[in-house]
């Protein structure tokens, strides 16, 4: 009796326990990841509510990362100032996994968004499959918005002669440098026309390895692109081919680097979930590839006296492949795009043409962002703002020969993607030899674009 | 209801069905022998009763209508969200297994095609094996540290309280806090503190394990950690069991000579064969939902689960909320339930073979 007792109690209380773990585990299969990734996800839809006067259109527009982004509020400000009848309300989905959530917040027939932004372009490529976006061609061609002026990054998000996305912001991936580690080992600022060869050498003649001293001559974040992509810059391949041994040369170069502590081991960065920035601003890192975006947080940290080890920087182009332009880096692009279920499309066009035009390009320059419409005079705003390394080599870092996006348009690509982040986390923690992790990718890549589903 | 007019002529034409039936099965249920079914007619002569009672006085409810009416009150509340969120949800996942969907185009209707791809897909089977190995290492292990722990804290030693609150407090302790100092201790660089160890105990610097960004210990390190963070639990549950344990059985056992040892294996774990079921059941469904400890041990910056540590809940997250392919994943899911189903189906008959 008595322990049939203990036992129903045991029981219930334990049935409590795995209810609120359903809720928290199984069921919450989508809302766990964005909680567990990012910790700052959590409260995941902060609304700003916005009080509307009579006879205003309030619209919603899906952002990440509101506080630390400068150039939403005077976007918007600037906007609502031209356009007195309508409101802009920001709805901050987080950044960890903004894609999902929004993916999330698109299905079915719920949502209420005006405008959402898109933030890479597998989830573009994703919302357009899902068919959720609204196409933006006849808006384009009725106010005659010229394209040309994108140089050619609206032809590469075309699906199927339809264009669904509007970017406005283009970054690019530029070499960051500690200028205080080249004058500690006495050697020259890398220039903005240095080969691989040059660049490999260069970080070899920063290091240092006394134990408790280390400096890395380089360092390499854990994304894929970060290493993989070095290898599509000399424009002879693309990421999606589905045969991907050019990219041995440069897998060999950095795995050297990491055995001979040039660089940070990436298996520790990865386990250690160190940020970029984080390792960048500790002072003992003398080159790091990154993309522009990281240049805001660089002028931002260092006046608020946060970033005291990396205070003295410049950045540089890329490095470039043997008999290939200089200039030729990645790309990555943020875009607006209206969905197929807005209460104001036309309003919401409105806005979409203002930011990604002249004046938005403008107030986003203004604040340290690489805006997708890109003009000398919009370098310049960037290069002048106050915080931005002086030297003319960073200046001229700005300007571009080619960009490649990190993942073009395909209807595969998030397939892809995850082939390619697996094959460059086997080969980068030494699982797999270089041509086991090449030979992996090419089987797996092919038989996702060889077989449909 | 009390100005409901009783018509006495349908009254009568009423008692006079049921009257005679009440009658015949009061006959019947004198006559049977069969105490079973003796029960049964009981039952029914008490319905028909309240059935006659009801016409005699005109109410529109028998008297055994109202009572479960309030019975079914208690429960609408948590029963009504139950169904919209636990229920509803169930059955469209049942539904969906058999269709193609991305959640806006229309559905196509797929019949086992969701589960034909399932076949061929190396992500899948590489998350049903992470997932069987996962459960058929942390299960058995979890138990007996749980099991060991209990022991141990059931016994009048110094410091007991404090030793089962250190005991219970990774359970409580946030996930994300101390996988990241998990992660800290068992980095995979050389200078990481438990790679130390194994350096100084004579481990080449070649062949130090890598721990989660290595293929071959990453699910190793993830039982690990499993287990340490679950035990605390489990150690409760077994510590009330063992209250229940009767101290007569130790004495008499004592006085027949047993040690330690023999009291603990002819006493204590008999006795606590019911915890034991019960804990057993609990953690291998828990085993097979893993997911969290998995993705934050392994998932890295980009959150992605390489074939080596992806697990079944992974796939099924992946599957729905990032190639939008909902109809394959409930498929997935389903084949999740019923792996679960069935294990728990054959534990409870193990359980009920072992108990007669």
């Amino acid at each position: 009796m008595k322990k049939r007792r203990l036992l129903s109690l045991m029981t219930a209380a334990a049935m409590a326990g795995s209810l609120a773990a359903c809720g928290g585990g199984n069921q919450g299969g989508e809302t766990t990841p964005a909680a567990a990734g990012g910790g700052e996800t959590a409260a995941t839809t902060a609304t700003e509510t916005v009080e509307a006067k009579e006879g205003q259109t309030v619209m919603r527009w899906s952002i990440w990362d509101k506080d630390l982004t400068a150039y939403y509020q005077p976007l918007i400000d600037e906007f609502e100032k031209q356009n007195p009848d309508l409101k802009i309300e920001m709805v901050d989905l987080g950044s960890s996994d903004y894609q999902t959530v929004l993916g999330t917040q698109l299905t079915g027939s719920g949502s209420d968004f005006d405008i959402v932004t898109i933030k890479d372009v597998p989830g573009y490529t994703t919302l357009v499959n899902k068919g959720v976006l609204e196409p933006l061609d006849e808006y384009i061609a009725k106010d005659n918005v010229d394209l040309a002026a994108f140089k050619g990054l609206t032809d590469q998000i075309t699906v199927e002669d339809k264009l669904y996305e509007l970017p406005f912001r283009s970054d690019f991936w530029v070499v960051y440098y500690n200028k205080d580690v080249f004058d500690a080992a006495g050697v020259d600022y890398p220039t903005n026309d240095m080969t691989f060869d040059q660049y490999d050498e260069l970080a070899r003649k920063l290091t240092v390895d006394v134990p408790g001293q280390e400096v890395y001559g380089a360092h390499y974040h854990t994304w894929r692109s970060a290493v993989q992509l070095f290898g599509i810059l000399d424009g002879k391949n693309t990421i999606l081919d589905g045969t991907y041994d050019f990219l041995k040369p440069y897998y060999e170069m950095v795995l050297a680097e990491q055995e001979d502590g040039i660089c940070q081991d990436y298996a520790t960065l990865k386990t250690s979930n160190l940020h970029y920035s984080g390792a960048f601003s500790q002072g003992n890192v003398g080159m790091m590839n990154m993309g522009t975006w990281f240049i805001a947080t660089m002028i931002d940290k260092i006046k608020s006296g946060e970033y005291t080890d990396c205070a003295n920087w410049g950045i540089v182009k890329y490095p470039h492949a043997d008999g290939v332009e200089p200039g030729s880096t990645l790309a990555t692009i943020t875009a607006l795009s209206i969905p197929a279920s807005a209460p104001h499309k036309e309003d919401a066009w409105k806005f979409v043409k203002f930011v990604c035009g002249e004046e938005g390009a403008e107030i986003i320059a203004a604040t340290g962002n690489i805006p997708a419409l890109m003009s000398d005079g919009i370098a310049d705003t960037i290069s002048s703002k106050d915080g931005f390394p002086a030297d003319d080599g960073s200046k001229e870092a700005l300007q571009t020969a080619n960009l490649y996006l990190e993942m073009p348009v395909s209807a595969k690509s998030s397939e892809i993607e995850i082939v390619l982040n697996e094959a460059h986390d086997n080969i980068m923690t030494g699982n797999t030899s270089i041509d086991e992790g090449i030979a992996d990718m090419n089987e797996k890549v092919g038989a996702i674009l060889g077989g449909g589903q | 209801m009390g100005k409901k007019t009783i018509d006495p002529a349908l009254v009568q034409s009423k008692l006079s069905v049921w009257e005679p039936r009440l009658a015949e099965l009061q006959r019947q249920a004198e006559a049977e022998t069969d105490p079973k079914k003796k029960l049964k007619l009981g039952k029914q002569v008490d319905r028909t009763r309240d059935k006659i009672r009801q016409i005699k006085t005109g109410e529109r409810f028998s008297r055994q209508t109202k009572r479960d009416m309030v019975a079914y009150s208690f429960i609408l509340p948590n029963f009504i969200g139950f169904a919209v969120f636990t229920l509803g949800p169930v059955i469209f996942a049942f539904v969906l297994a058999f269709l193609k969907w991305d959640g806006n185009s229309p559905m196509e209707f797929a019949g086992f095609g969701n589960f034909a791809l399932m076949i061929g897909n190396t992500r899948f089977l590489a998350s049903l094996r992470n997932t069987v190995i996962y459960c058929v290492a942390t299960v058995p292990l979890t138990l007996a540290v749980a099991l060991g722990l209990a022991v141990l804290l059931n016994q009048k030693i110094k410091g007991r309280n404090f030793f089962r609150t250190v005991s219970f407090f990774p359970y409580v302790a946030s996930l994300v806090a101390v996988a990241a100092v998990w992660n800290m201790l068992f980095s995979p660089a050389k200078s990481g503190p438990i790679n130390m160890v194994l350096y100084s105990l004579g481990v080449a610097a070649k062949s130090l394990p890598k721990w989660s960004a290595d293929k071959d210990w990453v699910m190793f390190t993830v039982v690990l950690f499993s287990v340490w963070k679950n035990m605390g639990y489990y150690m409760v549950i077994y510590l009330a069991g063992l209250q229940g344990v009767n101290g007569e059985l130790y004495e008499a056992c004592a006085l027949d000579g047993a040690n330690t040892w023999q009291r603990f294996w002819y006493i204590t774990l008999p006795q606590l064969r019911p915890t034991t079921f019960f804990v057993t059941i609990m953690l291998t469904i828990n085993c097979f939902k893993v997911y969290d400890i998995v993705y934050m041990l392994a998932g890295g910056s980009v959150g992605v689960l390489n074939e080596s540590a992806i697990v079944l809940v992974y796939h099924i997250y992946e599957e729905a909320f990032r190639n939008w392919n909902l109809g394959y994943a409930s498929a997935v899911a389903m084949v999740l339930f019923l792996m679960v189903l069935a294990i728990t189906l054959v534990q409870f008959r193990g359980e009920k073979k072992y108990a007669n």
